[in-house]
């Protein structure tokens, strides 16, 4: 999972209500609404490591 | 009553302070004499579940409903109509689907239709959106209290609010039913003539028309218009807003041979942008890519003069009649998802509770 880093205390909470504190999850910075195609693109090849490193793990 | 003692009284408030069941103003302490007589104005199960937010795990009861109205500062006959009023808001497609945790923080706006406004002192004159009545203050301020208390939607966590509307939990009045032209919002729902009612959706900005400029009803609604039809609160393709007219606003369009009805056809014949100022404002993917496009187009899409109307039908346009006949000041305010055009009648208190209360 990916969140924008505003949502980062939410996105906790959540964890906690769910029964899954700790839960980890990937940031990515705020904002993401008003990107272009292409700076969306460069966000996800900024994070596609990590994104394999979690999903390796 | 007895001289009550303040100073146990501060140590109750201040109890229910480090306790986190406040919004931050004093509430009044909740015991169980008390909320029984909340219980008794209703005949529904006190635990019955008004609400269930499953992905929260948490759920607000009959029960818990009666204890955050006592906290509100209601006092016990307010208590169906705050049951009403949540019923009502939630029947907005919006409330469902998360509208209470959204960034925008929705403000529900409560309108109260029939004679219980007279019986019970809420205001629908002078002053609506302003403080000085109990019922009007404290029906919202209850529905506030049930989302922090019963589903723990608390700022900063599970609300994720940016900014807000000004007066949150407080909008609620009745509608001026005897200066209005047009008939109540209740009825126009489908209600019978006379019914106690609320209506109640999700809104955001509040914005005067102060027009005494002009008798042509075709100048005040234009004037009307502008304010509707401001690029500033576009997010999608699909607008809805509506217009809490004053008594004299109401009458003089009114009086020009317009009912309800006439007024919002010419409000989505006129409200809306020309592609240009779209444009302008970064928002011309609205008018191209049809519902959920929020995104400035990379080209021009269209003619700069295509104009794009923001209203799709009657439904998006609520006009209710409230305030003091003094002057000619309106409110335009932006429904946040989509009304349901309902409204629900207020249960008439039990006869015990009657006798009792």
């Amino acid at each position: 999972m990916i969140c924008s880093d505003a949502f980062i205390a939410t996105g906790d909470a959540m964890a906690d209500v769910q029964g899954a504190p700790g839960y980890r999850y990937l940031t990515t910075p705020h904002p993401v609404a008003g990107l272009t195609a292409e700076q969306v693109r460069e966000r996800a090849e900024a994070v596609a490591d990590a994104v394999a490193g979690m999903l390796a793990q | 009553m007895t001289n009550p003692d303040p100073d146990a009284a501060r140590d109750a408030i201040e109890y229910c302070y480090e306790k986190g069941w406040t919004d931050g103003l004093p509430v009044v302490p909740a015991t169980e004499a008390l909320v029984e007589q909340f219980l008794a104005q209703t005949t529904r199960a006190p635990d019955e579940v008004l609400w269930r937010m499953d992905h929260l795990d948490r759920e607000c009861t009959v029960h818990t409903a009666a204890i955050n109205a006592v906290m509100a500062g209601c006092l016990p006959e307010y208590f169906p109509i705050v049951l009403a009023a949540w019923d009502a808001v939630m029947r907005d497609r919006a409330a469902k689907g998360g509208g209470w945790q959204s960034t925008s923080g929705p403000a529900p706006l409560i309108v109260i239709n029939g004679p219980i406004r007279g019986e019970l002192g809420i205001n629908s004159t002078g002053g609506i959106f302003a403080a000085g009545f109990r019922p009007n203050a404290t029906i919202p301020r209850a529905l506030g209290l049930m989302l922090r208390n019963g589903f723990g939607v608390l700022p900063h966590v599970f609300d994720q609010t940016t900014q807000g509307i000004p007066g949150r939990w407080a909008i609620c009045f009745g509608e001026n039913e005897e200066e209005s032209p047009w008939e109540p919002l209740a009825v126009e729902t489908g209600l019978e003539p006379g019914a106690n009612a609320v209506s109640c959706t999700l809104t955001r900005t509040y914005e005067f028309v102060d027009n005494r400029h002009t008798q042509d009803s075709e100048q005040l609604l234009s004037d009307f218009a502008d304010t509707l039809s401001r690029t500033g609160s576009l997010i999608f393709r699909g607008e809805s807003a509506g217009v809490v007219f004053c008594p004299e606003h109401a009458q003089m369009l009114s009086g020009a041979g317009m009912s309800k009805a006439d007024v919002k056809d010419w409000f989505i014949a006129h409200v809306g942008r020309i592609e240009a100022d779209l444009r302008r404002a970064g928002k011309d993917g609205i008018s191209d890519s049809g519902p959920g496009a929020r995104s400035a187009s990379e080209a021009e899409r269209a003619p700069a003069d295509t104009f794009t109307p923001y209203f799709s039908g009657r439904k998006d346009i609520p006009i209710v009649v409230a305030g003091a006949r003094n002057a000619a000041i309106s409110m335009v305010f932006r429904v946040f998802g989509e009304w349901s055009n309902t409204s629900v009648e207020i249960e008439a208190a039990p006869v015990a509770a009657v006798k009792g209360g």
